[in-house]
């Protein structure tokens, strides 16, 4: 039986990993390498690094640590932010990533998603959408959240999966940051339009908010971040918490 | 280890540099061959990874029926079938089968599923009780024996490991398995060794 997922994100920026309030007071919380790895002994079952980089250099620095991290990190790395082309992925991929999650890109050129699965397998392929309430439905917004589309979310997560995407990685940006929980009405609306996996992000203040997205949620993996930093809780304490709520979930020695 | 191509390769090859074995990388289908054991990564789609092994196919074939060590990591095991529904070209053919879509759960299956029904050597090495899956074709052999574990997805129960002699197929990624994943790899070297 399939595992419920829990993967951590890392905010990468050039060879750091950095924290922040929508991307001002970046503040150093570590090496990338090291993180990543402490999270895997934790029970992590994926890692995310979302490169918010600046400049050419710091997004060349990224591939670097992904290749470094890639040769001691034995479980799945993914790499997200600023991917634009199918070359792209394919840099990623070199470097290390195992998949690859696309976002505004995908928006302005729906191909690129199709281009990428052709050419590596929809299995590498993520779309990144990041959604906000608009009425009864959810919006799509690109560029960090800050530019609107026409996009209804569900359509789009929908017609991502038609151009080839094998996952989506849904961020609700109402709750993210807010840590008040998980959006669950959007996710299930997610779920169910679509037949491939679904990674909730955005809004996760404690474990039961990651139970909650899995269950009520019916996501298949949840995206956790800023509470592991801060250590409000750990992955180990979460994935106790899913395996007694009667989740399927990785043991971890 | 047989590069056909795209994707991650840095994580299988520390894997298994782990226990001093050092590895060739080759993209010649036929030098591949030549070599103490033969690791086939999973990384692509099978009609692009089928038509860059077709110069080398039958020296790879002979030398997996003439016993040398192979493992084959998702594709990388689908390939040591005949042929598969995801597109054109021929495998290896040293399990007689076919491979199909994974129907039964959500495909792409991507994460964590169980390990079932394990007899084999290298899983009684390594304690895998849940592996990691990332595909969306399965093998299905003519004859069930050569299958040596399990997994299902949704209602869909399939291949995790399969074994001809000394040629071990697994659906799973070891390599992305943490360090059960990385044991397994391990063991498959001290047999190959042997």
């Amino acid at each position: 039986m399939l595992a419920r997922r829990v993967v951590v994100c890392l905010d990468v920026q050039g060879a750091r990993v950095v924290k922040g309030e929508q991307f001002v007071h970046l503040r150093d919380v570590g090496d990338p390498v090291e993180l990543a790895t402490r999270y895997e002994r934790e029970g992590a079952d994926e890692i995310v690094f979302l490169d918010i980089s600046a400049t050419a250099d710091d997004r060349a620095t990224l591939l670097d640590v992904a290749r470094r991290t890639a040769e001691r990190l034995f479980i799945p790395l993914t790499l997200g932010g600023g991917i634009r082309s199918a070359d792209d992925v394919s840099l990623a991929l070199r470097a290390g990533a195992d998949k690859v999650s696309i976002n505004s890109a995908a928006v302005s050129r729906p191909a690129v998603l199709e281009e990428s699965a052709a050419r590596f397998g929809s299995q590498c392929v993520v779309a990144s959408i990041d959604a906000k309430r608009d009425g009864d439905s959810w919006r799509v917004y690109t560029r960090g959240g800050r530019t609107r589309t026409e996009l209804d979310a569900v359509e789009w997560a929908r017609e991502c999966v038609a151009h080839g995407a094998g996952e989506i990685l849904l961020t609700s940006i109402d709750r993210d940051g807010t840590r008040t929980g998980y959006d669950l009405e959007l996710t299930r609306a997610v779920v169910a339009a679509v037949d491939v996996p679904v990674v909730a992000s955005g809004g996760a203040g404690s474990a039961s908010d990651v139970r909650e997205v899995l269950d009520a949620g019916r996501a298949d993996a949840a995206l956790v971040a800023g509470i592991l930093h801060d250590q409000a809780t750990t992955v180990r304490a979460i994935k106790q918490l899913l395996a007694s709520s009667g989740l399927p979930v990785r043991a971890v020695a | 280890m047989f590069d056909y191509g795209a994707g991650n390769l840095h994580s299988l090859i520390k894997t298994l540099e782990h226990d001093g074995a050092r590895v060739e990388i080759e993209t010649d289908p036929s030098h591949a061959a030549r070599t103490d054991a033969l690791v086939l990564p999973g990384v692509g789609a099978f009609g692009h990874a089928a038509s860059r092994m077709a110069s080398g196919l039958a020296d790879m074939r002979s030398a997996l029926r003439d016993g040398l060590p192979c493992l084959g990591i998702c594709l990388g095991m689908q390939l040591l079938f005949d042929g598969s529904d995801e597109g054109a070209g021929a495998g290896l053919g040293i399990f007689p089968g076919r491979v199909r879509r994974l129907e039964g759960g959500r495909v792409p299956q991507i994460g964590w599923n169980t390990i079932e029904n394990g007899d084999d050597p290298l899983l009684d090495a390594a304690p895998l009780a849940t592996a990691y899956y990332a595909n969306s074709y399965v093998c299905r052999p003519d004859d069930d024996s050569c299958v040596h574990a399990w997994s299902t997805h949704g209602i869909a129960r399939f291949p995790a490991l399969v074994r001809e002699g000394r040629t071990v197929g697994v659906q799973f990624h070891p390599e992305k398995s943490s360090a059960p994943g990385v044991e397994l790899v391990r063991a498959f070297l001290r047999e190959a060794a042997q």
